[in-house]
């Protein structure tokens, strides 16, 4: 038997179907619950996001129009309440708007050659999240959404309710701070340098 | 010919293959003849292959978890329905 649509589970659930929106909430909670954790970094946080985001799309359920999908709906409902937790927390408050295009490391080790299992290191994963950790929280959302979570920028966009090229020039400058982080992680090791210079 | 500013400013369009052929071409010439950008162009490339390497683990949500979601959700269905809220004790 084919499996019912979310299209015709959202149908259900605005005529009080409960069970419709109970299934809706079985496909997408540990989709849900990843992206939270992914944002706010840590397993209460996440499931604070969890039962705030279904909360918010149980009661705007009725009024959710499909111009987007369920599962972009969600999403944006997850990105959005994840985002006022970690401004709450006061993460890094950079205005992203302010910030240099250019953020170029000026010495970086030559960590590229090899594998990745051969890099893969306890400290260097903690590294790697300090680096997410370090990134303001709009640059976050895009990055995981984009980088990790593999969607493509015009998801991302409709996620965020951002442009295509807003999403893609946030990409490109928390790529930059995050990749800088982890050649300052490098540099800082023995191996051998290579020196990045600035544009010119 | 493509200054180094042009390139790395481009380096994500890059990366995503999201440009057109003859920009990809100009990209792909001077990394291949600019030491600086190339070392760019390979940290970034790395950066996001790290990435992708270590979010593959799938997180779990925690024991419990889908439990207190439907609880919280109960609690909503009641309230929205004009029942009392249960007594905490």
């Amino acid at each position: 038997m084919p499996a019912v649509t979310d299209e015709e589970l959202v149908r259900r659930s605005k005529e009080d179907d409960e069970r419709a929106f109970g299934e809706l909430v079985s496909r997408y909670e540990s989709k849900v619950y990843s992206l939270a954790l992914r944002m706010v970094r840590n397993p209460e946080d996440a499931e604070d996001v969890l039962q705030d985001t279904f909360l918010r799309a149980y009661r705007g359920i009725k009024s959710f129009q499909g111009a987007s999908t369920f599962s972009t709906w969600i999403y944006r409902i997850t990105a959005n309440s994840a985002l006022m937790r970690l401004r709450k927390k006061q993460l890094p408050t950079v205005s992203i708007e302010d910030q240099d295009e250019r953020e170029t490391p000026v010495n970086i080790a030559d960590w590229t050659p090899g594998p990745v299992e051969q890099l893969m290191t306890q400290e260097l994963q903690h590294e790697m999240d300090e680096a997410i950790d370090a990134l303001p929280p709009e640059f976050r959302q895009v990055f995981i959404l984009r980088d990790v979570e593999e969607r493509s920028n015009a998801e991302v966009a409709e996620i965020l309710d951002l442009s295509v090229a807003a999403v893609k020039s946030r990409l490109h400058r928390a790529r930059l701070k995050v990749r800088n982080r982890l050649a300052g992680y490098f540099t800082d090791t023995e191996k051998p340098k290579r020196r990045i210079m600035g544009a010119h | 010919m493509l200054t180094c500013k042009e390139v790395l400013d481009s380096l994500s369009d890059y990366l995503d293959a999201d440009m057109k052929e003859d920009i990809v071409n100009e990209m792909k010439k001077h990394i291949g003849s600019c030491s600086d950008c190339r070392a760019e162009f390979d940290t970034l490339t790395m950066t996001l292959k790290l990435y992708k390497h270590e979010q593959e683990k799938p997180h779990v949500m925690p024991v419990g978890c889908h439990d207190r979601l439907v609880k919280v959700l109960e609690l909503e269905k009641l309230r929205s329905k004009g029942a009392p809220p249960p007594k905490m004790v």
